[in-house]
């Protein structure tokens, strides 16, 4: 979907992206994570050239986006950040209708594409489309801000702290659905974020860097497992290592057999919400029960806290 | 539901459209003003007719100003642009700066007598407050929202017209406001040199020693002033409610300006 090759942007003296070498699959989250500085937002900004490189290649499904118009290229690729940017004098329903619009779709296409997404992004399309959006919650201007970026159904999400601005509770919810609905559209998202947590929970894949560079690229459990140096494992937290590492997994995979008293778990819980969830109550062991309900087995402590270890 | 100050404002209106139509009907009301049994109505012209071409001339200036100054405002905020607005800045200050009455004086000789030279200098004044209102209405925009902008995909024209400009809008018409209010009170001096205005009315009051000459002159310009300010403000009022509670609309930029005498 995504190839980086020798991408470097240069300003004055410094390079705050230096020479990141990067594919990204097609259907995929890749989240890039750093600090502040680290070149991350402007890594991310390239791709649909709102910053320009200084050297390398960028190619976005096979084109080559130095080659292409810059609008025509923005107007595929969707586009989402941490202050939403909606334009304050369109409604709800127009701002959705941006790209679509752009693009030249026919009203009745735009109007029921515009009534889909809300519905998808669960804004009721009778009491929203019509609002401006300073009427709206910080929550539900993040939401307009995403569909408006997955209007024209770009192959391609680029976002920039999306959640940045939401508190805890929302910011998981928002989360989840973000995730819940690339599953359904097979959009590949490219997210920058300088939250670990928030990497490591929608990560298929992450992208760590530091000072212009591209430190380590893996999946989750990799990062995890084996950081590529200090400054990666510095990020992790060696407090948080074990317990990041049980989000990833599912109580499902720590199944064993035999019975146990109480409240059943799901076996599609993660397992760091079965070991919470011992914790808790106070329990040796939970049985486990599957989507529909019928019983597979026990989940125990060891059980679970054998799965937090660094695997060897 | 009619609110107070709506309701003055129509009454005012509608005195103002009477006193037009019939002086002669008011003639009592302002004889009081008058010495000697001189006429208490001016006489040497229509009203409506003095009235209109002060009003076209003020649009007429305001007009060309808006035009002037808003492209420039434009052209200054693009990147192509951006060296020409210290410059651009300069020139239209000098525009400000140098006094309406220097600007007829100099310009009776090259243009000669009549309405000309009182609206190259109603425009050269107005350009100021439009320039500036225009400048700071589309270089304060928010800059998540103009990038939100490109990185939809708009061309840079498409950002102009369906993004900056409206949202700069009630600071642009905040900005033709005071270049209208001011220039149809400057438009007054107009009549120094042979330009028809409200001025003649005024200016003949002064030369004649007739009061009510100069009260109705000076009062159909003030009222003028007023209503026309009013639906500026209204119309920057509705350009501005759809974006919500906007700081910048209730603001204007170039306030304390004073008209000039």
């Amino acid at each position: 979907m995504i190839d980086l090759s020798h991408l470097t942007k240069v300003y004055g003296d410094t390079a705050v992206v230096d020479d990141v070498n990067m594919h990204v699959e097609a259907g995929t989250i890749t989240v890039i994570v750093g600090t502040s500085g680290s070149g991350k937002s402007t890594l991310l900004r390239m791709v649909n050239r709102l910053v320009e490189p200084t050297k390398g290649r960028i190619l976005v499904q096979g084109r080559d986006v130095l080659k292409m118009p810059a609008y025509e290229l923005r107007r595929s690729i969707g586009y989402a950040i941490q202050s939403h940017g909606l334009f304050p004098h369109w409604t709800v329903a127009r701002n959705i209708a941006t790209v679509p619009m752009l693009l030249g779709w026919d009203r009745k296409k735009v109007a029921a594409r515009v009534e889909e997404l809300m519905e998808l992004f669960q804004l009721d399309h009778a009491q929203f489309a019509g609002r401006y959006p300073h009427e709206l919650s910080g929550g539900q201007q993040q939401r307009v801000g995403v569909a408006r970026a997955m209007a024209a159904k770009p192959a391609l999400l680029l976002m920039d702290e999306p959640f940045g601005a939401l508190d805890p509770i929302i910011r998981g919810k928002a989360q989840a659905d973000l995730k819940a609905i690339q599953r359904r559209t097979g959009t590949t998202i490219l997210l920058v974020t300088h939250d670990m947590d928030e990497a490591i929970h929608l990560g298929d894949r992450i992208a760590v860097m530091d000072a212009g560079q591209l430190k380590q690229y893996a999946p989750a459990a990799d990062i995890l497992a084996r950081p590529a140096d200090a400054f990666v494992d510095d990020l992790i937290g060696t407090a948080d290592r074990p317990f990041h590492y049980l989000t990833l997994g599912t109580l499902g995979s720590a199944v064993e057999p035999g019975e146990a008293d109480g409240a059943p778990l799901a076996a599609s819980a993660s397992l760091y919400e079965g070991l919470g969830a011992l914790l808790w109550s106070g329990r040796k062991a939970a049985p486990v029960i599957g989507d529909d309900g019928a019983p597979l087995g026990r989940v125990s402590l060891s059980g679970i806290t054998d799965r937090a270890a660094q695997p060897r | 539901m009619i609110r107070p100050g709506l309701l003055l404002r129509l009454v005012v209106f509608t005195a103002l459209i009477a006193f037009l139509a019939m002086p002669d009907r008011f003639a009592g009301l302002l004889a009081p003003l008058t010495d000697n049994g001189a006429p208490a109505i001016y006489n040497q012209g229509s009203l409506v007719s003095l009235t209109l071409s002060h009003l076209f001339t003020v649009a007429l200036a305001t007009s060309a100003a808006t035009i002037v100054a808003v492209g420039l405002a434009i052209f200054v905020t693009r990147p192509a642009g951006a060296e020409f607005l210290a410059l651009s800045r300069a020139a239209v200050n000098i525009g400000q700066t140098f006094p309406p009455v220097a600007v007829l004086a100099l310009s009776v000789p090259a243009m000669g007598f009549g309405e000309g030279p009182t609206r190259l200098a109603l425009f050269l004044y107005g350009l100021l407050p439009i320039f500036e209102n225009s400048l700071v209405g589309l270089s304060t925009l928010p800059p998540a929202v103009v990038e939100s902008a490109s990185a939809m995909g708009m061309t840079g024209r498409q950002r102009l017209l369906k993004v900056e400009l409206p949202l700069a809008m009630p600071l642009i018409i905040e900005g033709i406001r005071l270049s209208a209010v001011i220039g149809l009170a400057t438009a007054t001096i107009g009549s120094t040199v042979a330009a028809k205005g409200l001025g003649e009315v005024i200016v003949a009051g002064l030369q004649s020693n007739n009061l009510a000459f100069v009260v109705q002159g000076g009062v159909i310009t003030g009222i003028l002033a007023v209503l026309i300010s009013d639906g500026f403000q209204i119309l920057a009022r509705r350009t501005s409610k759809r974006r919500g509670a906007s700081p910048q609309a209730s603001r204007p930029a170039t306030d304390g300006q004073q008209a000039p005498v």
